[in-house]
């Protein structure tokens, strides 16, 4: 060990005796202790604005997790953190809250941070540049090159706060750990420059956790994000009608949005003024909050005011208490997200593996690796899509008691991807993301299935039957199912523009989420199912849409004709513009944003962002590096037989990667993920197959639900269909015939026919398609058709 | 030297400030408003060297200040009685007799009735903040009467407490 680590050692273990006895710690409170040590000192912690240091040599202190830290401003302006403990003897440095080192001090020169014990000194990065008597007392065996305060990492970012991170290798990096949840407030913050004008701080005989639970309970609504974060937004529509701006940092600001951070910190934009509270934990049942008011940097008097009235009417010290009772004490599903994530980080929660320290959970990788852990057959799934966690639920539904492992390279739990296209795009304080959750969290633990998402599998060795993971992790599997899904297909003049998306995962969705916020029209390339979702979707924001589709009618590689002609009859009656039978000649952008395409026609449709709706591919480039049969010699799905065996007996294949060699096209949807998923679960476990449906399918559109079972054969020109008027009103069904035979059944608006038509599928009961138009006759009663 | 009128003006000055304590004291927010002229405003205020920077924490004219007094019982509030000791330190008349400053020094305690756990807390006098008392005074026909006040805190942690004039 070298002098600055045992140094740091030292550090270490004073401080944290110091600070134990400062803020009188009960050492017997062992949640305490291992909240600091887990969660804080491994949570990015907003500690101070970088207004409180405005000029170099000017610092700040603070704490976090028991140890003194202290921002300063170096002579080039930068701001660093540091730990605020002399390694010399681990005494406290600087005890001021706030000042500048530029003047000399009484046990200090100036433009150093001096220990007053020993007179050592330091820079503003914290390089050790003094040690009293270094040569009389320490001779060759010590430099002052060779000490140095610890540096803390520190970034700052988000209105200008200053972040600090206890851990040298974060869990995450700060714009992963919060940049999603500030996404929605961010481009307010950092629309002009912000200083601290309020500080107070309080103290409250509660834990952190009581806190943050009172504050999500009382709210109603609101956004999840990985890491425990959520936002809370106000209906922005009541907020329109008041004909105020939403925007801060405007003094007659109505902004909207509160975006909490686990363990502790909220940013309120709610008002004309930025809040921000701090927890820091004094004790088991102690915290202390700090309150900062922040206001744009010379602004004029009148409006500072606006602002300061405002904020001590909601945040100041002696703001008026809330009237009524309180809100909701259950846990919602806000303080439940949270909770979890508590969980995860003590590592009483199955993923918990990866929020504690790097180091910890590098051990937990391993043993893993080593199968250490692993009694018994391990099934090792690659994608947490749909047919991974339906292939992992049936094999414990089957009494499957080995090992499962799911590795998927999405960052956040699994999510529902129907809603993606959907209401999710409206935003507004939908809770989609954490609704969407294909499984709650705790349904791993109760099933022990291991996930560990942000893994990406770089090679399957099927002779040792291994797979390689990212981070050099090698994993042995008896069997492998690969459920890698599909990846949405680009334009290639499309591609590296800021304002082009395709839609795929959660991240696709709120990317397009937020810049449909701030635009007022789109243009969409591909007129399948989600292009025409995600059009109704932004139609209903209000946008303009123009919908292109290169083929002679929408949908025209998935529904029937008649059901394209009336999807189509209800875009244009809401106002969309769908433009079929043209193809895109060229994506136009300047300097990396998008403004228009130009049709093979010649003309140019103009919009503020685009959104590329063309299909997809199989993601199975994995596969067909580990030579596994697919499709086309250089990709395309993966060929599995009637089992979802891969030409590799102990691989399976799921899902949108994967095609029977019995079918010619693939289905993507949820019915063939679960069904396929089904398919293998039994092969592995030996089980009965399962019953096979018909395969179904759904969609929302405007008000439009639209049901469909069968797949209905587009290139058969011997398929037929017969219009079923519905007895509601706007419910119709197409059903889709070859000869007397029905193949499929399109409704809309009508599930009781749906439900019918599916039964005549599954049993094959097939109604005579010369009854079928008329309303009285009954497609499953009538006794009419064949079975 | 003072004349006598002066040292009366002067005794009154503290007279009233005295008085506005122990109306403060009881919550007896009429007789304090009745020391008060029409014009009067009010502000707690504190500097925070934190951040560098005066900052004000409440502030009111009399109307704004009425409404809040008057939508009092219908708030949640901490019941705990505050208790104010003042000093008058300073007092200065203008030359003409018709306006003054006043600096007092002030202690506010809280005598703990609400708390956390009533049971353990109630009774307990606690240290609640500390300050000055800035007073502006008009003078009509010798009766001074308070235009401005503003209460500098030396105090930035403000735990569960008073929500109302200090």
């Amino acid at each position: 060990m070298d002098f600055e680590s045992k140094a740091d050692a030292t550090v270490q273990d004073q401080c944290t005796a110091g600070m134990s006895k400062k803020i009188a710690v009960n050492p017997l409170d062992r949640d305490f202790i291992e909240e600091q040590a887990k969660i804080f000192r491994n949570a990015w912690v907003p500690v101070c604005h970088e207004s409180e240091l405005p000029e170099p040599y000017d610092f700040r202190t603070a704490s976090i997790g028991n140890e003194n830290i202290i921002i300063c401003r170096a002579p080039d302006g930068k701001i660093n953190a540091l730990l605020n403990v002399c390694p010399h003897r681990g005494m406290l440095i600087e005890r001021r809250p706030q000042g500048s080192f530029l003047e000399g001090q009484a046990s200090g020169n100036p433009k150093r941070i001096t220990c007053m014990f020993h007179a050592w000194q330091f820079d503003m990065r914290g390089n050790c540049v003094y040690v009293a008597r270094e040569k009389e007392g320490y001779q060759e065996r010590f430099s002052k090159d060779d000490a140095g305060l610890r540096r803390l990492r520190c970034i700052v970012n988000y209105g200008g706060f200053v972040w600090v991170n206890m851990n040298d290798q974060p869990v995450s990096m700060l714009e992963e750990w919060a940049g999603p949840a500030l996404s929605a407030i961010e481009e307010q913050l950092n629309s002009v420059p912000l200083e601290v004008v309020h500080y107070h701080k309080e103290y409250v005989e509660h834990g952190y956790k009581a806190e943050a639970l009172q504050f999500l309970n009382a709210e109603k609504d609101g956004a999840v994000f990985d890491y425990g974060h959520c936002t809370i937004t106000r209906n922005e529509a009541d907020v329109k009608k008041q004909n105020v701006s939403t925007d801060f940092p405007s003094p007659d600001s109505k902004a909207t949005t509160k975006v909490h951070l686990f363990p502790g910190y909220v940013f309120d934009l709610s008002g004309p003024v930025l809040n921000v509270t701090v927890v820091t934990p004094v004790d088991t049942n102690r915290i202390m909050i700090e309150h900062r008011g922040l206001a744009p940097q010379g602004e004029s008097k009148t409006d500072r005011d606006v602002r300061a009235k405002y904020y001590n009417l909601n945040h100041g010290p002696f703001r008026i208490p809330a009237t009524g009772l309180q809100e909701n004490s259950e846990n919602n599903f806000l303080s439940e997200h949270y909770l979890d994530e508590w969980s995860m980080w003590m590592g009483t929660h199955p993923e918990g593996l990866q929020r504690i320290t790097e180091k910890d959970s590098a051990d937990k990788d391993s043993s893993l690796e080593a199968n250490e852990s692993i009694t018994g057959p391990h099934v090792v799934v690659i994608g947490a899509s749909h047919a991974g966690i339906s292939l992992a639920d049936r094999l414990r539904k089957h009494g499957f008691v080995g090992n499962i492992s799911i590795f998927d390279k999405q960052v956040g739990g699994p999510m529902e991807r129907p809603p993606l296209s959907k209401g999710f795009l409206l935003g507004g304080g939908e809770s989609v993301e954490s609704k969407s959750l294909l499984r709650q969290k705790k349904w791993y633990k109760a099933n022990k299935v291991r996930l560990k998402t942000q893994s990406t599998v770089h090679k399957i060795d099927k002779d040792e039957k291994t797979i390689t993971v990212n981070n050099g992790d090698v994993i042995k599997y008896d069997k492998l199912v690969i459920a890698s899904g599909a990846v949405p297909k680009e334009l290639p003049s499309s591609k590296g523009i800021g304002n082009a998306f395709v839609l795929r995962q959660p991240a696709d969705a709120n990317a397009i989420r937020q810049t449909a916020n701030n635009s007022d029209s789109v243009v969409i390339i591909g007129g399948g199912y989600i292009g025409l979702e995600v059009a109704s979707s932004l139609r209903k924001k209000g946008m303009e849409i123009t919908v292109i589709e290169a083929g002679e009618r929408i949908l025209a590689r998935v529904a029937s004709k008649p059901l394209a002609e009336h999807l189509h009859k209800l875009h244009v009656d809401n106002g969309v513009t769908v433009i079929t039978g043209v193809g895109v000649e060229s994506v136009n952008q300047e300097d990396g944003i998008f403004h228009s395409v130009t049709l093979s026609d010649g003309r140019v449709i103009e919009g503020e962002m685009l959104i590329t709706g063309i299909g997809v591919y199989p993601d199975s480039q994995l596969a067909s590096d580990a030579g596994l049969e697919t499709q086309f010699s250089n990709g395309g799905a993966i060929l599995v037989n009637n089992e979802m065996q891969t030409s590799n007996e102990d691989i399976f294949a799921i899902g949108d990667v994967a095609l029977r060699r019995e079918q010619n096209i693939a289905v993507e949807s949820v019915h063939n993920a679960q069904e396929t998923a089904a398919i293998a679960a039994a092969a592995i476990t030996g089980a009965d197959s399962p019953n096979i449906q018909t395969p179904w399918f759904w969609s929302d559109q405007y008000d439009a639900k639209l049901q469909s079972v069968g797949i209905v054969p587009v290139q058969d020109d011997s398929v037929y269909q017969v219009e079923r008027p519905g007895k509601r009103d706007g419910a119709v069904s197409f059903w889709s015939y070859r000869g007397d035979e029905l193949v499929a059944v399109e409704v809309v608006n009508d599930p009781a026919t749906y439900m019918e038509a599916r039964q005549c599928l599954d049993t094959k009961r097939f109604p005579d398609p010369k009854q079928i138009s008329k309303p009285s006759y009954s497609p499953v009663d009538s006794g009419g058709g064949r079975s | 030297m003072k004349d006598n009128s002066m040292l009366d003006l002067e005794r009154k000055i503290e007279k009233t400030i005295y008085k506005a304590t122990l109306a403060l004291d009881e919550n007896n927010w009429s007789a304090w408003f009745e020391l008060c002229d029409e014009t009067f405003t009010y502000a707690i205020t504190s500097f925070s060297p934190e951040i560098n920077k005066k900052m004000t924490y409440f502030s009111g004219d009399k109307k704004e200040l009425i409404g809040l007094m008057d939508m009092l019982p219908k708030h949640n509030t901490d019941h705990s009685p505050l208790h104010r000791h003042t000093s008058v330190y300073s007092i200065d008349i203008s030359d003409d007799g018709k306006s003054a400053t006043a600096v007092s020094s002030v202690t506010i305690y809280q005598n703990m009735l609400d708390g956390i756990n009533s049971h353990l807390d109630s009774g307990e006098s606690r240290l609640f903040v500390i300050g000055k008392y800035v007073d502006e005074f008009s003078i009509v026909n010798g009766v001074p009467r308070f235009t401005n006040r503003e209460t500098k805190l030396d105090n930035r942690r403000l735990d569960k407490g008073s929500h109302w004039p200090l």
